[in-house]
């Protein structure tokens, strides 16, 4: 056997090999207890007295490079691998990533999230309420009187004569104002309630933001330039938005801001009912009656309102059709966000 | 509301296309929601606010028309169509004024009542026009006399009726009574239905009992036929919260009653009438010979100081006061100025909404329009009140997230049913609605679980392998000082997940323990202390306490609770915890301990332990055992299977031995470890192995 060609297969044996099962084959085939180098070690009797001092050294040699290359080897598959057993995996880029799954918020915590971070990036605070509430903080408080048709638009499940759940985040306005002194910059998130049959946009439950301010010029101008920050920042700079008067019992003068449909950008199409717009929140001044209830001068205060259906808004930001997939909580749903 | 372009035209001349007038209209607060073109006519449908009943007719559109476009508003259009010329409200009807007694006997639920007696009516079919116009305005033709009493409703606003007076009971003369309905007492509406009163419900009568619910709806037995020769036509005022109880009570919508329950014109009561009268004499032949009113003839007139400088500043403009003073006329009010910078406004007849300066204001700001107002920023002094619970709740979610956790939001309100199984033993009953609209919402819940398990049912039968979900939300319970709201975390694990690491796959089914790792994690980054679980005896649920106080329960769901939620073949665990609880025992903040300058060593025991011998106890008793070098000890691997007896867990302990002083030598270590071993074998029972 010439040492010479051992020599270089060797050497190109190890440099093609690409796993470790290959890497066990090559030490069987040269270290092994038949191997190459112990055929090369059995064959020195047979040679002349001359020659196997020389040959003994170079077969030697040869053991010695083959265990170092096997050495080599195997740490290189180990640190590709990160060690622990995994050796025999090819480390291929195709294949998954390993990784924890994260779980996923719900669309409509992300959009109370972005809104409230909306507002307290221009220095407003987040205040929060009770969902049981009194019938004077959810109506009398805020102007609207037992026996008015301006009730009517607040159909509200009753525990009691005195209690119910409150159909609006309003009534937040009124504890904060009671318990806080003029200047006021708040936003209040909260689920509300109201008795309706569920359908593809009523739910009995849904979420609303209510945000106010009051100090002593707080002007209906104010009102505009924040829900400007507020449209720009949900529904991208370029979107065109308008005040329209309405009523609203605790505002005055009260209003019902809408955007340009960001589905057909204004020609009219189902979702705005061909109208162009789409209505995304109620806004006004804070009707004088008000303050007076939570004993605030309206002579010296004014102050803004609005409050914004948090579902309604997240289904014109995602293109979601029907306001039950929220609360069906369909992981293949859920996951989405 | 609808309205059509050529009735309004009879009362304002409009110089915009329909298009451009819905456009306008809306932008002044009376949104058009529909415009149709329709018989060659336009007909809009316009959603009047609750505060505007004025806008609840032809003629109160036509005014805002008129107010938006710096028109003038004509009065009397009717008169027109029926030819004939003035005279209207000069005209008097003398004859045996005896012949007809009104009396009020609550004068409260109806201020003023007028009637006219008309003698020779020819009820038949209206004429095409007014058939038309009705039509139009969604409202279907009866016969001329009815017509002509709805046309003056939509026209004018005001709620007209016609009595059949010879089916009134009538000695020498026709009585008509306004009193509270007694006790029982009954009539057959014209819609044919028989509705049973009470005291609290206003009607019209006469000697025999009631012939109409006041504002409401007219009686059948006294409706006008086509046998009818003489009429009696009434127009009133009836007291907006009297029509309202009445309506509600009845359940019983009308258009004459959604007026009335807004508050109608006391100025529009003569005029429609006088029309109405009018019109009958040219399209039925009807001759008028009396007429009739009593009670207040017409409401107090207010007037309203309107400050120029308070509008702008509330607006943040620069209206000036001649354009102010314009707006206001052209609303109809009379303005008279008191000084430079302020008017005195009386306010018509027809604006009962208007009471206070801020009205003014709002009108002001309407008509100006909205599109004018700048836009600006206000002066924010930062003012920043304390964060509240909400920043850790945000954290808490991100962290359940982070944990592989999804979001849920489910209803506050469910079905009583759904929560059998899940109350504790002494739990009070749910806090019930009075008014759900189905048995889905009929009490507050007063735990997460039952209605995120039946999410996890609902997932699984979406082809879901597995479902951990979790919720943020109040959960509601009755206590001796009423009702008490409190936020809860619920936690829900279910099925088996697959994860594809580098040693290949590895399939693990969510149980009891994967919910203790997340409640622990969630322990540790909110800062409380100590974490522990205890079953308690006889119960399914294991108590989740922060130091001794029991914040939560885990449960572990039963087997007929699983059927119920549509779970199959798989077992669900859950986790309850009131975050108020244990907000209270969260100490975010975090104190440093310099890491330690001399390494430690790791001593391994294996051991085969009975499983009725706590593991938590083993640690501890340990822990003090080996103290102070025993730094800590933890479970590194157990095992239960083949090897084991039966019975029994093999556990590896980790026992990590360490000093602050200096490095530790062997020799030091293993007699503490002895200790430990001798300790684990001698008390627990322990095999080593």
């Amino acid at each position: 056997m010439d040492i010479g060609a051992v020599k270089i297969q060797i050497e190109s044996d190890f440099q093609n090999i690409g796993s470790a099962v290959s890497l066990e084959e090559l030490r069987l085939k040269y270290l092994g207890r038949k191997g190459i180098i112990a055929q090369l070690t059995g064959s020195i009797p047979g040679l002349k007295k001359e020659e196997r001092a020389a040959f003994g050294q170079a077969v030697n040699a040869l053991k010695k490079r083959a265990v170092s290359l096997i050495e080599e080897k195997e740490k290189s598959f180990a640190d590709s691998l990160n060690g622990e057993g995994a050796v025999s995996r090819p480390a291929d880029i195709g294949l998954p990533g390993i990784t924890q799954e994260l779980g996923h918020l719900h669309p409509l915590t992300r959009v109370i999230d972005e809104i409230c971070a909306i507002f307290m990036r221009i220095g407003f605070s987040v205040v929060e309420g009770p969902e049981i509430e009194s019938e004077y903080n959810n109506f009398t408080a805020l102007n609207i009187p037992l026996e008015h048709p301006s009730r009517d638009a607040f159909d509200t499940f009753y525990l009691n004569n005195r209690l119910l759940l409150r159909s609006h985040t309003s009534p937040v306005q009124i504890r904060a104002m009671k318990a806080h002194k003029p200047p006021l910059a708040i936003v209040v998130p909260g689920r509300v309630y109201r008795p309706d049959a569920v359908d593809a946009s009523h739910s009995f439950m849904f979420h609303q933001i209510e945000g106010f301010m009051v100090d002593k010029s707080i002007k209906f101008s104010d009102l505009k330039g924040a829900l400007e920050i507020l449209a720009k920042a949900v529904f991208g700079q370029e979107i065109k938005m308008r005040f329209r008067p309405h009523f609203f019992p605790f505002t005055e003068p009260s209003a019902e801001v809408d955007i340009r449909c960001i589905i057909c950008n204004g020609k009219g199409c189902s979702v705005c009912g061909r109208k162009g717009w789409l209505e995304i929140l109620g806004a006004g001044m804070i009707h004088p009656a008000v303050f007076k209830h939570v004993g605030y001068d309206p002579k010296k205060y004014t102050g803004f309102a609005f409050g914004l259906g948090i579902e309604r808004i997240a289904m014109l930001k995602y293109g979601i059709n029907d306001i039950r997939l929220f609360f069906e909580n369909d992981l293949r749903f859920l996951r989405q966000f | 509301m609808k309205v059509t372009y050529n009735w309004l035209k009879e009362f304002v001349r409009i110089d915009l296309a329909a298009e451009a007038l819905a456009e306008r209209l809306t932008m002044a607060g009376l949104e058009v929601v529909a415009l149709q073109k329709q018989a060659g006519d336009f007909v809009f449908e316009i959603e009047v606010t609750s505060n505007r009943p004025d806008c609840l007719s032809i003629i109160g559109i036509a005014r805002e028309v008129a107010a938006i476009t710096n028109k003038k508003i004509r009065a009397y259009s009717v008169e027109r169509r029926a030819h004939s010329k003035g005279r209207l409200y000069a005209k008097r009807y003398p004859l045996n004024a005896n012949i007809l007694k009104i009396n009020i006997e609550d004068k409260k639920g109806c201020p003023l009542y007028t009637a006219k007696i008309i003698k020779d009516v020819k009820v038949g079919p209206s004429p095409a026009w007014l058939k038309e116009r009705l039509e139009l305005v969604g409202c279907r033709s009866i016969n001329n006399v009815v017509d002509i009493t709805n046309y003056l409703l939509f026209e004018r606003g005001q709620p007209l009726h016609a009595f059949d007076l010879d089916r009134l009971a009538q000695n020498a003369a026709a009585e008509i009574y306004v009193r509270r309905a007694k006790e029982q007492e009954k009539i057959v509406t014209i819609d044919g239905e028989e509705r049973l009163l009470d005291k609290g419900i206003l009607v019209i009568a006469d000697k025999g009992g009631p012939v109409a619910i006041a504002g409401i709806m007219g009686g059948n037995d006294t409706q006008v036929s086509d046998g009818t020769r003489n009429i009696l036509l009434e127009a009133a005022v009836f007291n907006p919260i009297t029509v309202r109880q009445a309506r509600q009570k009845l359940k019983l919508e009308s258009d004459s009653a959604y007026r009335f329950e807004r508050g109608i014109d006391w100025g529009a009561v003569g005029p429609a009438s006088a029309c109405a009268a009018e019109l009958i004499r040219t399209l039925a032949q009807g001759e008028c010979i009396l007429a009739k009113s009593s009670g207040q003839a017409r409401a107090k007139q207010k007037s309203i100081r309107l400050s120029v400088a308070d509008t702008n500043k509330i607006l943040g403009t620069k209206i000036s006061p001649a354009r102010i003073k314009k707006i206001l006329i052209g609303l109809g009010f009379k303005v008279a100025a008191t000084g430079r910078d302020s008017f005195i406004a009386g306010v018509p007849s027809h604006r009962q909404d208007i009471k206070a300066q801020i009205d003014l204001v709002e009108e002001t700001a309407r008509i100006h329009g909205f599109d004018k107002i700048p836009t600006t920023l206000p002066l924010l002094v930062p003012h920043s009140l304390r964060p509240g619970k909400r920043e850790l709740v945000s954290a808490l979610k991100n962290m359940l997230a982070g944990l592989g956790l999804s979001e849920a939001i489910t209803y506050g309100l469910v079905d009583k049913e759904l929560l059998n199984g899940f109350m504790l033993p002494d739990e009070p009953e749910p806090i019930g609605i009075l008014n759900p609209l189905s048995r889905e919402q009929e009490v507050l819940r007063p735990h997460l679980v039952p209605s995120i398990a039946a999410r996890i049912g609902y997932n699984l039968n979406h082809q879901q392998e597995y479902v951990n979900i979790f919720e943020l939300a109040k959960v509601f319970s009755s206590s001796a000082s009423g009702p008490k709201e409190e936020l809860m975390l619920g936690i829900a694990l279910c099925g088996t997940k697959a994860h594809l690491l580098g040693q290949g796959l590895v399939k693990e089914r969510f149980g009891l323990l994967h919910l203790k790792g997340i409640v622990e994690v969630l322990f540790e980054r909110l800062g409380v202390g100590s974490c522990a679980f205890h079953a308690k005896e006889n119960a399914a649920s294991i108590g989740i306490y922060a130091g001794t106080e029991r914040t939560g329960e885990i449960f572990i769901l039963r087997k007929e609770l699983l059927e119920r939620l549509d779970i199959k073949n798989k077992e669900v665990v859950a986790a309850e915890l009131y975050l108020d609880r244990l907000l209270a025992h969260a100490r975010p903040a975090k104190t440093f301990v310099a890491p330690p300058k001399y390494p430690g060593i790791t001593r391994d025991i294996s051991v085969v332990l009975s499983r009725e011998v706590p593991i938590k106890k083993v640690l501890e008793a340990a822990l003090e055992r080996g103290r102070p070098l025993l730094c800590s000890m933890k479970v590194a691997d157990y095992y239960r299977g083949s090897q084991i007896p039966p019975g029994n867990i093999g556990l590896t302990i980790s026992c990590f031995y360490r000093s602050g002083e200096r490095t530790l030598s062997d020799a030091e270590v293993n007699p503490v470890h002895s200790l430990i071993c001798r300790l684990l074998e001698e008390v627990f029972s322990a095999k080593l192995r």
